[in-house]
This record gives structure tokens, C-alpha cells and sequence, in this order.
């Protein structure tokens, strides 16, 4: 087995990038240069990774002590983990590179790479571990991270959204819990390779049913799913521009994941059921996102609130269930995630040149005027937001769309329908506020403002990946055919 | 004695929630304290009542307890730990900054 420490690349680089920069606290030249080095290693190694198992065709699996599997903690490299930890890694790689260029007092603090790299490690671990108590343990890991980030935020409010998420997330850790008890006493094992084969055994155990419930909340306020969604655009608003545009794309997709792992793996004689809700929620998520987004008055927020909307679009591909439905989803995760960090990092952009600190249209509205890279990439950012050709929302948009025809969802096609017109009424409405309004009233436009690399770099992948997107496509529709037959997860953990 | 943990447990449950829910900020986190030992106490329950023996000794006569849910446990109660000394250091910052114990009152993100 050649590569059978691969798993663990994208885990073990950015948490040694981590140890090494606490030691480096006092040069922060040289700090930034680990982070910015063992993001970029990391995001090598994972895209080996996916090329290794697309390659392979079949899951990488590494058993951590050389313990067999329901008995050690497993790591499982499949398809889908491996899509959405390249998706994770290269966003978080820009986000290093925009924290680089930003002028927020907080990428100045001699903690915000370790916690900015241990944010990294956690998301990759969640989303590469096969096991229910080590994914519990990596999802704390990501909360604390994520949370610490936004406490330490220049906005003033910081520490309440990140004292609200805090809440938030602890309930969702002790539903997590819950889960896992539950679980662990019907069926002897928290391996989910172990686990989904129990269950397809013996179904009728008492505590599944609370178990899945409980499961569900705890990704439901992981990836901000309509009741539990009160807490996002707070935190989202408050967080660092570097942070907020990782919480806001890829942190929100830990649920997504995990909502995917339910209904394809875990759970599959409640997938009906589950897949019925999802739909449900992801409407109600979609409309009222929308509504939301078009309604406030901070550009920050409006992209929070459109991140609900957003997740509840793929909510709604992973309801449907159908195997181009899935491969949908996957798409619209990988797109979203480069398009949301895009965008809030371009209205991170325009709050760092406005006279106040600040992302209220109040006071960016006319800031726009002295920009006109930012206004092309915003603008182009907006136009994949709201799936308009020639970008990857289009192509998003489109496999979904389709795939609800397939499907025959059509009430459910139309209401979503219906959704993805707010998303043009307000990225164009913030549009014409920022850039083609007057000059704010109080105060000079600041000559310069955060460095624009970042951006640039996803607004280039988002038009290439709306001209060139076979391979995006190709991949996530293997991953739907792998998801269809979870047999191939279960052997390749447990042998045999 | 299955009886007397579950009402137990309840209860716990109960006056967590009832603390979490109240809009001083400091009896919350207690509710937050006490609902992670409630949950705590749930895991450790699922292990609990199968097996009085102690495993890995070499002579065992009956049946063995199971340990994993301990193991589980002693993870939770790391993070809840660390967890609960984060809630209230941010508590004491929030305390400075809105001049309030009012959780009512810290809500300067309200748009």
C-alpha cells in the first residue's frame, strides 16, 4: 500500500503549520510565510489525494495505530471527502493569501495563524474521519477555532456574535452527543462503516429514531438550515473579512456533508424520510434567505443571508436524492464555496476603504466609484450568485434545476425558482449601491484598502470553472455513483 | 436503580435548560455547565448498567463493563472544561464592553 498514509496528509500538515507558528509568535514575517506554506502543501496533498482515489476507484482507507476497524479510529478518503477537502483547502488557501494582504489589526495578532491553521486541520478532519466520536471531537475543534477568530474581530461586536455562536454551537455539540449515546447503545459501534451496517440489518431499534433526530439538528446548526439558523448572519457579519469568508463557504458545508453521509451512507432506511425534510427545510431556507438578504442593510449580512439561501438550494439537490440530484449538490457546494468567499471578501474590500470600518450600505454606498477592478470582480461574483452565464453558478443552477425536472419535484423546482430571483434583486441591489451611487456624505475614501489577490484568484476559478466545468462535473457525478452504492464505503473500511 | 439514573437525568436536564434559557448571562453558562454533565451522565449511562466487572484485569468472573463509554466521556468533559473557561472569559469581556449582565441588553449586532 503506497499510499496508505495519504488520509492523513491534509490533517497532520496544517496542524503541524499550526505548532510550528505558535513557536514563530514573535516574527510575523515568518509566521504568515508557514501558514501561507503549509496551506498550500496541504492543498497539494489533498488534490493528490483526490486524484489517487478518483484514480483508484475505490476509497483510501488508514487505520489510525494499525487497529482494525470498528475497533481503532478510521480514516476514509472516498469521493466525496476528498471532493469537499480540496474544496476546503483551496478556499482556505485564498484565505490566508487575502489575511497577507488585509490591513485588520487582527491578522497582526500572534494567534490568528495557529487558529486560523487549526480551523483548517478540524475541517478537514471532520470531513476525512470514519468515525462518529472523532468527527464530535474535530467539529469542537472547528467551533472553538472559528469562534476565538471572531471574538478577536476588530468590529466591537465580535465577541457578542461569537458569544451567540458559542451558545449555538454547544447546544449543537450536545445533540451531537446525544446521537452518539443513542447510537453506541442500539448498536454497539460509532465506525460508520460498522454503524450503516448494523442499521441495515436492524432498523427497529428504539433509540435510532431520537438518534437521528438528533444528528440532524446537530448538522442543521452546523451548516445554519432554517430553524437554526438565527445565529449565522451575526456571526458572519462580525467575524474578520479573511475569517467570515471561510465560515460563510466552506465551514457551512461540514453539514452538508454530513447531511450527505446520513442519507447515502448511515441511515438508509430513514434516507426517504430524512430526504423529505431536507426538502422542506431547504425551501423555507430558500425563500427566507432570500427575503432576508434583500431586506437588510449591511453588504456583510445581505451575503450571510444569502449563504442560507444557498444551503438551501443544496438542501434541496440532496432531498431529491436521485443520483444527478446528488451529483447537483456537490457542484453547487463546490461552486457556492468559491463564490461566497469571493464576494465577501470584495465586501470585506470595500469596508476597508470606506471612511468608518465598516459594511453598512450607509456608509460603502459610493465607495465603489475609485474601484473599478473590485466593481468587475463584484460584479461578476454577483452574476455567479445568481447563475447567470459564464460562470459555475450557471452551471450549478443548471444540473439542479434539471435534476428537479428529472426528479419530478416540480412544486418544490418552482418555489426554488421562485428563490433564485431574490438573489438578483439584491447582489444587484448592493451593486448599484456601492459603486454607483455618490461618494459617501462624511468622510474621504481611504486611498487603499485590503490587497485584492485573493478575489481575483476565485473570481478567475469561478469563470473557469463556468467555461471549463466537465471536470467539476465529471467528478461529482462519480461521486454520486459511488454514493448510490455505499457497499463499496462499508468493505474498504471493514475488510473483507 | 435504571429508574432512579434516568429521573435523575431528567432532572438534570430540566434545570439546565430552565438556567440556560434565563437572561443573566452568568446563571446560562451554569446552564450550560449543568447540561453538559446531564449529557455527560446520559453517555456514561449507556454503559452503565450492563457488566459490574472490570475490563482488562486477567481474571474475570461475570460480566465485563463496558469502558468506551468512560473513555467517551473523559473526551467530553475535556472539551466542556475548556469550553466553559472560553464562555467566561468572553462573559467577562461582553460584561466590560456592554456594561450589562443583561443578556437582553447585548445586542449591538441587531440590524
Amino acid at each position: 500500500m503506497l499510499y496508505k498514509h495519504l488520509p492523513l496528509m491534509p490533517i497532520l500538515l496544517p496542524l503541524t503549520g499550526a505548532m510550528i507558528a505558535v513557536l514563530l509568535r514573535r516574527n510575523y514575517r515568518l509566521q504568515t510565510g508557514v501558514a501561507l506554506a503549509s496551506m498550500v502543501i496541504s492543498l497539494l496533498s489533498s488534490g493528490w489525494l483526490l486524484v489517487v482515489v478518483w484514480r483508484g476507484g475505490g476509497p483510501l482507507v488508514f487505520q489510525s495505530g494499525g487497529w482494525t476497524a470498528p475497533f481503532g479510529i478510521t480514516l476514509v478518503a472516498d469521493l466525496l471527502a476528498a471532493v469537499f477537502v480540496v474544496m476546503s483547502q483551496l478556499v482556505l488557501c485564498t484565505g490566508v493569501l487575502y489575511a497577507m494582504g488585509s490591513k485588520d489589526s487582527v491578522v497582526r495578532y500572534p494567534t490568528f495563524y495557529p487558529l486560523y491553521l487549526s480551523l483548517a486541520t478540524s475541517l478537514t478532519g471532520a470531513m476525512l474521519t470514519g468515525d462518529l466520536f472523532n468527527l464530535f471531537v474535530f467539529a469542537e475543534l472547528l467551533v472553538i477555532s472559528g469562534t476565538v477568530l471572531t471574538a478577536l474581530s476588530d468590529d466591537r461586536h465580535g465577541t457578542e456574535a461569537a458569544y451567540k455562536y458559542y451558545y449555538m454551537s454547544m447546544l449543537a455539540s450536545f445533540f451531537m452527543l446525544l446521537a452518539i449515546g443513542c447510537l453506541y447503545v442500539s448498536y454497539g459501534t460509532l465506525n460508520m462503516a460498522d454503524l450503516a451496517q448494523r442499521i441495515a440489518g436492524d432498523s427497529g431499534r428504539s433509540l435510532l429514531l431520537p438518534g437521528i433526530g438528533f444528528l440532524m439538528a446537530t448538522f442543521m446548526a452546523k451548516s445554519a438550515v432554517f430553524p437554526f439558523h438565527f445565529w449565522q448572519p451575526d456571526f458572519h457579519t462580525a467575524a474578520p473579512t479573511a475569517v467570515s469568508a471561510m465560515l460563510s463557504s466552506v465551514v457551512v458545508k461540514l453539514g452538508v456533508y454530513g447531511f450527505l453521509r446520513m442519507t447515502t451512507l448511515l441511515f438508509l432506511p430513514q434516507a426517504e424520510t430524512i430526504r423529505f425534510l431536507l426538502v422542506g427545510l431547504g425551501i423555507i431556507g430558500v425563500i427566507l434567505g432570500g427575503l432576508s438578504a434583500v431586506g437588510t442593510l449591511n453588504a456583510k449580512r445581505m451575503l450571510a443571508y444569502s449563504t442560507l439561501a444557498q444551503v438551501g438550494f443544496i438542501m434541496v439537490g440532496i432531498g431529491w436524492g436521485t443520483p444527478m440530484a446528488i451529483t447537483a449538490a456537490i457542484v453547487f457546494a463546490f461552486n457556492h464555496s468559491l463564490i461566497k468567499a469571493a464576494m465577501l471578501m470584495l465586501a470585506g474590500y470595500v469596508a476597508s476603504r470606506a471612511p468608518v470600518k465598516s459594511a453598512d450600505f450607509e456608509v460603502v454606498s459610493g465607495v465603489g466609484r475609485e474601484a473599478h477592478g473590485a466593481g468587475v470582480l463584484f460584479f461578476l461574483g454577483s452574476m455567479a450568485l445568481a447563475g447567470i452565464p459564464p460562470t459555475n453558478g450557471f452551471i450549478s443552477k443548471m444540473i439542479l434545476f434539471s435534476s428537479g425536472i428529472d426528479a419530478a419535484g416540480f412544486s418544490s423546482l418552482l418555489l426554488i425558482g421562485l428563490g433564485s430571483v431574490f438573489t438578483l434583486v439584491y447582489t444587484m441591489r448592493g451593486f448599484q449601491r456601492i459603486w454607483w451611487q455618490g461618494p459617501p456624505a462624511g468622510g474621504e475614501v481611504k486611498a487603499k484598502g485590503d490587497q485584492l489577490l485573493a478575489p481575483v484568484l476565485l473570481i478567475g476559478l469561478v469563470l473557469l470553472l463556468g467555461l471549463w466545468a466537465e471536470p467539476l462535473v465529471q467528478i461529482a457525478q462519480d461521486t454520486g455513483l459511488w454514493l448510490t452504492s455505499p457497499m463499496g464505503y462499508i468493505q474498504a473500511v471493514l475488510g473483507g | 436503580m435504571e429508574l432512579l439514573t434516568a429521573i435523575a437525568i431528567g432532572t438534570m436536564f430540566a434545570v439546565g435548560v430552565f438556567q440556560l434559557l434565563r437572561r443573566n448571562v452568568i446563571r446560562s453558562a451554569i446552564g450550560l455547565l449543568i447540561l453538559a454533565n446531564a449529557v455527560n451522565l446520559f453517555l456514561l449511562s449507556t454503559g452503565a448498567s450492563v457488566g459490574m466487572e472490570p475490563p482488562y484485569v486477567s481474571d474475570i468472573s461475570g460480566l465485563m463493563s463496558d469502558a468506551l463509554p468512560q473513555a467517551l466521556i473523559l473526551t467530553a468533559i475535556v472539551i466542556s472544561m475548556g469550553g466553559t473557561a472560553f464562555v467566561l472569559s468572553m462573559l467577562y469581556i461582553i460584561a466590560a464592553r456592554y456594561k450589562t449582565s443583561d443578556s437582553d441588553e447585548v445586542d449591538g449586532l441587531k440590524h
